[in-house]
């Protein structure tokens, strides 16, 4: 796999002029972790980078809407070992000061679509654009996705546990992101 | 003659391991499972449906034009439906819930002329669960799942058109 998949390499060509023109992203910025065994990106997006998409894909002004109400961030995945590398976002864990936070799941914004009447096409195409809950990454493998949260005023940390092998059995691993924050349209 | 027997068989052993140890990467050797049956228009309205029995291989890929690896992975899907026998390997290429003004300029963009299915609503598409966009299926004669490909692939490689090749005489030798 040369290539991350689903939305996250066109939002990068996406996101690309609007970054690069800028050096003001201090406030929110790209994390990346890399070792031997796994490399895990992470990209927070601003509302106007999410609009942009979605507008482009035609959604409507309601949908756009609900999108700016929450945070973006661009996740991708390698596994660069030649075990199986299981992702379940169950095993991770997002804390602030001012606690505990929880990723937006699929079931709540299949929610939020059906109270905004949002045709199933939209829907779709915003599903697949999600990073999937769970999947076993395969030797070589590279996927990404977006992850949603509640809009958060402070910066927060992020562990992601994997486990190993085909078996679930191998060293397990845990990746840390210090000092997450969501991006602001100000920070572009 | 037993000298001609012995190479086929050793011959035909020798491809029966090359489909399912020496697979290209990205394509991975899967428990059979059905493929879910679709019906679905291309841009002109004209109809196309899975049949679950066939005399050849299937080739079922899922796009969707914000995808970069699918705008990288498409001319070489073209090249490799133009290389390819019509009556060894059937392809259906469908794009995931676009509209067809988007699938057009899409195309026209990459200069492709690829007779892609639209799965309007997205619905065919969750029910292949694929692992995300884009993503290959490749479905035996008797209409099973038996290998995925992950991500987008260089369909223009050798040993990518080397495997398809061999899967129709393969299988349907099994079946």
């Amino acid at each position: 796999m040369r290539h991350f998949q689903l939305l996250f390499v066109c939002l990068l060509v996406l996101s690309h002029g609007l970054i690069s023109n800028n050096q003001s992203f201090a406030a929110a910025k790209r994390q990346v972790v890399n070792n031997p065994s796994i490399k895990m990106v992470i990209i927070p997006r601003t509302s106007q980078q999410m609009a942009a998409f979605y507008e482009g894909r035609e959604f409507p002004a309601n949908a756009i809407e609900a999108t700016r109400s929450v945070c973006f961030f661009t996740i991708g995945i390698h596994n660069k070992s030649k075990a199986i590398i299981w992702h379940d976002t169950q095993q991770w864990q997002l804390n602030s000061k001012a606690g505990k936070i929880d990723l937006i799941s699929k079931k709540q914004w299949r929610q939020r679509w059906k109270q905004l009447n949002l045709p199933q096409r939209f829907q779709s195409t915003f599903r697949w654009t999600l990073l999937p809950k769970q999947l076993d990454f395969q030797p070589g493998e590279r996927e990404g996705g977006n992850i949603t949260i509640p809009r958060q005023a402070e910066p927060f940390d992020l562990t992601a546990h994997f486990l190993t092998g085909e078996n679930k059995n191998g060293k397990p691993i845990a990746l840390e992101f210090k000092n997450l924050r969501c991006a602001k349209d100000s920070d572009q | 003659m037993k000298k001609i027997m012995t190479f086929l068989l050793v011959y035909l052993f020798s491809v029966n391991l090359f489909a399912d140890t020496n697979l290209p990467t990205g394509i991975i050797k899967i428990t059979p499972r059905p493929a879910p049956p679709f019906n679905l228009e291309n841009m002109d309205g004209e109809k196309f449906a899975l049949a679950q029995k066939t005399s050849h291989w299937r080739f079922v890929h899922f796009w969707a034009s914000w995808c970069g690896p699918c705008r990288r992975e498409m001319p070489t899907i073209q090249k490799l439906i133009d290389s390819m026998s019509k009556d060894s390997i059937e392809f259906f290429i469908i794009n995931t819930a676009e509209s067809e003004d988007t699938v057009f300029s899409f195309l026209g963009g990459i200069e492709s002329d690829i007779n892609t299915l639209l799965d309007r609503d997205g619905l065919v598409t969750e029910q292949w669960q694929p692992r995300g966009l884009p993503s290959t299926y490749l479905v035996d004669p008797t209409g099973q799942i038996q290998y995925v490909v992950i991500g987008g692939q260089d369909w223009q490689k050798a040993n990518y058109q080397h495997f398809l090749r061999q899967l129709p005489v393969n299988k349907a030798v099994n079946h």
